[in-house]
């Protein structure tokens, strides 16, 4: 397992060589907790944590102000765009349709530039102009307090509903729940058959058939699949106890989740939002909620630092059994 | 006196016939050469547009599955690659472009032809990567096809008047 300053150290390896000997001179407390690495054309060079962007120097140091900053040229977004695509474009091209890379070790690099439309819906992106590499961290054991709120006696589980706003560690959490669901633990729940569709490739960070996180020994991964179609696929080639989803949001996902639910499977997801009755008012899948599908909801926001887990709610009284606790650190 | 005579003359002949033969197989070389590397262009193609191998990996396994007499430059291509963290394919092929003239004999419309395939490999889709790799075998085809005549117009040609050349040098010494 890489520490944090290794990872990042492996994670911009993946840059040109010229940004590379920058961004490898940052200081190491900075190293430790970036989230985020920005390349745009023309535009200063910039990685960002916490919620604040930072402007690196030709030395590596940093900045909230720009004016010293490295500015990012076209051939450092070539290059870089090369090198994470292993000099193959076309062994990507369906990543880059949805507008990203997944690098070794999980990571995904988002792909800014001249979308192109074809018959079939985008077909392209050209003329890159910007790249976001976001680095991935896993954080093992942040889900081992709230295990217990989920699991049903010793052989059962709650349907659970992740809400959190964007960069608030619901894909951290929902990794290491599906680790702890998939391994158990000792005394108190076996593990369950996990499937796991992972549409974007960040929970598992697939590269080469390999998972680069850690899922769990009985988890099965869908990489790269639709979260409707995969639903479907698992119910009918994986036999799981659990599937695991990130980010449910249309209607197909919603009638998929049905379908689960009625060959027995228990549900696990994440959806964006800021509250309960955010997500409750969601046209697409109000159903959801309509049917009390779901048993749990746990709620994050970044008012204690990334991933604080501001309240755990029951399905069925829509009361909190669980309050403020902060020990995710670190999230993608 | 008159044996010493002899081998110098013979030496003479000898050289020439073998400057003869060795410039009349460069044009057999250059074909030989040629059509390995449309088979290795071929099992690339095929790494690429149909098993979308990764493009180092896909250049491993040509060198893997070619005749290394010339598979080894995508070997050589490979390494580059991956060693000097190259920016795109085609600073890789420029490192091989003295390979492609010493070692395989090629001339400079074979190598502008190989080194047009590093300018766009890995860089678009695969259909256009697809588009590329036919437009490049038919360009090595029309120039096997060039060599093959150069070769039989060529290869006896110098190979006979390097002996004759030999022969012509002894008849005036003598």
């Amino acid at each position: 397992m890489l520490n944090n300053i290794n990872l990042y150290d492996s994670v911009i390896e993946n840059l040109c060589d010229e940004l590379n000997k920058i961004l490898i001179k940052i200081p190491h407390n900075h190293k430790l907790k970036t989230e985020e690495i920005r390349l745009r054309n023309g535009r200063p060079l910039s990685i960002s944590y916490g919620g604040k962007d930072y402007f690196v120097n030709i030395n590596g140091n940093l900045s909230s102000n720009p004016s010293n900053a490295v500015i990012v040229n076209e051939r450092h977004i070539m290059d870089t765009f090369q090198l994470i695509s292993n000099y193959s474009v076309y062994a990507y091209t369906e990543e880059i349709r949805n507008g990203y890379i997944t690098i070794r070790g999980g990571h995904r690099v988002g792909i800014g530039g001249k979308v192109i439309y074809g018959l079939n819906g985008v077909e392209n992106i050209r003329n890159i102009s910007s790249l976001n590499i976001r680095i991935g961290r896993e954080v093992l054991g942040v889900s081992n307090n709230i295990l217990s709120y989920i699991i049903k006696n010793t052989n059962g589980f709650y349907n659970t509903l992740i809400i959190s706003p964007p960069q608030c560690g619901k894909t951290t959490l929902l990794r290491d729940i599906v680790r702890n669901l998939s391994n158990g633990t000792e005394g108190n729940f076996k593990g369950f058959k996990v499937s796991l569709v992972d549409e974007r490739s960040e929970l598992a960070g697939m590269y080469n058939g390999m998972a680069q996180k850690d899922v769990g020994m009985r988890t099965d991964i869908l990489d790269g699949c639709l979260k409707s179609d995969g639903i479907i696929m698992a119910i009918r080639a994986l036999s799981p106890d659990i599937i695991a989803v990130d980010e449910i949001g249309g209607k197909k996902d919603a009638e998929a989740i049905h379908e689960a639910l009625r060959a027995g499977i228990k549900l696990m997801a994440t959806v964006h939002g800021s509250s309960l009755e955010e997500v409750r008012n969601k046209s697409s899948i109000r159903e959801l909620f309509t049917e009390n599908i779901f048993e749990r909801f746990i709620i994050l926001d970044r008012s204690d630092g990334v991933g604080t887990i501001k309240e755990i709610v029951d399905g069925y009284s829509y009361k909190p059994i669980f309050f403020r606790k902060s020990d995710l650190n670190g999230s993608s | 006196m008159g044996v010493l005579k002899s081998i110098l003359l013979l030496l003479i002949f000898l050289t020439c016939s073998i400057i003869g033969y060795l410039y009349g197989k460069s044009f057999s070389l250059r074909l030989e050469n040629l059509i390995i590397l449309e088979q290795c262009i071929k099992i690339l193609e095929t790494e690429v547009v149909y098993g979308l191998t990764p493009l180092p990996e896909a250049l491993s396994n040509v060198h893997k599955k070619g005749k290394v007499k010339v598979s080894y430059i995508f070997s050589e291509i490979k390494n580059d690659l991956i060693q000097n963290k190259r920016g795109g394919v085609y600073d890789s092929f420029l490192s091989v472009e003295d390979k492609l003239y010493n070692n395989l004999n090629f001339k400079k419309e074979d190598v502008e032809t190989f080194l047009s395939l590093g300018r766009v490999l890995g860089t678009s889709d695969r259909t256009d990567q697809q588009k590329n790799f036919i437009l490049v075998s038919n360009q090595i085809a029309t120039q096997i096809f060039e060599a093959r005549e150069e070769k039989n117009k060529n290869e006896k040609l110098y190979r006979n008047l390097g002996v004759i050349t030999g022969t012509a040098i002894i008849i005036l010494l003598i």
